[in-house]
């Protein structure tokens, strides 16, 4: 299953991202890319799908003196 | 109590073997070991975690980062849809920075390989100023 929410945080400023909706708008932008370096849509597509659905449970996490950044796949 | 023992003394209550025959055959099963029990497998790992905390110039830094495995299969597939073209690009560049390696000999059956015994790596390294912590859970 997909990721459903993405958080991003960076030092205490904090974003929650709805997976699904920026996958719509995102997977037009893929076709066409595909088609402009020749690259089988359907492979492609197949293969971002597979990586989107492992994405769910990854952490990122990094803190440095004072700055932090943290993205999370829910 | 175990079923080679119970099936004993069943037979025993059936008047199938004498009360001798039972006694020898239960001091049989006690000096056969027992067949060892199939071991559970361990749980499979999921996640790929690293974990490092260090202090440089008295500012500590923490990374704490955590990979579900099956990402990295999936990139695995991933690479297999670079074209041809790019990958001898990238080869000629790798020759050039005088690094050879062939990226059209690396497999996505090798790779899958490697991430298939990924679960077993253990690092832990334990320095002064930094600790570095890689394992799958």
């Amino acid at each position: 299953m997909i990721p459903q929410l993405v958080t991003v945080r960076v030092n205490r400023f904090r974003i929650w991202v709805p997976v699904l909706p920026v996958l719509l708008l995102l997977v037009p932008a893929v076709v066409v890319a595909c088609l402009v370096y020749r690259i089988s849509v359907w492979r492609a597509l197949g293969a971002g799908w597979r990586i989107l659905c492992a994405l769910r449970g990854t952490l990122f996490d990094i803190a440095d003196g004072e700055t932090a950044v943290l993205v999370r796949f829910r | 109590m175990n079923d080679q023992r119970r099936e004993i003394l069943q037979m025993l209550a059936e008047g199938k073997i004498s009360a001798d025959d039972a006694d020898r055959l239960i001091a049989a099963l006690s000096r056969v070991p027992a067949a060892p029990e199939t071991p559970a497998s361990p749980a499979r790992r999921s996640y790929l975690r690293v974990l490092i905390d260090a202090e440089e110039a008295g500012t500590p830094s923490r990374i704490n980062i955590r990979v579900p495995l099956k990402l990295l299969r999936a990139g695995v597939r991933l690479a297999a849809l670079i074209p041809p073209q790019a990958l001898a690009k990238a080869n000629e560049k790798l020759m050039v920075s005088g690094v050879p390696f062939d990226l059209t000999q690396l497999k996505p059956d090798q790779l899958e390989a490697l991430v298939e015994h990924l679960d077993e790596v253990s690092v832990d390294i334990d320095s002064p100023d930094a600790k570095v912590r890689i394992f799958c859970e």
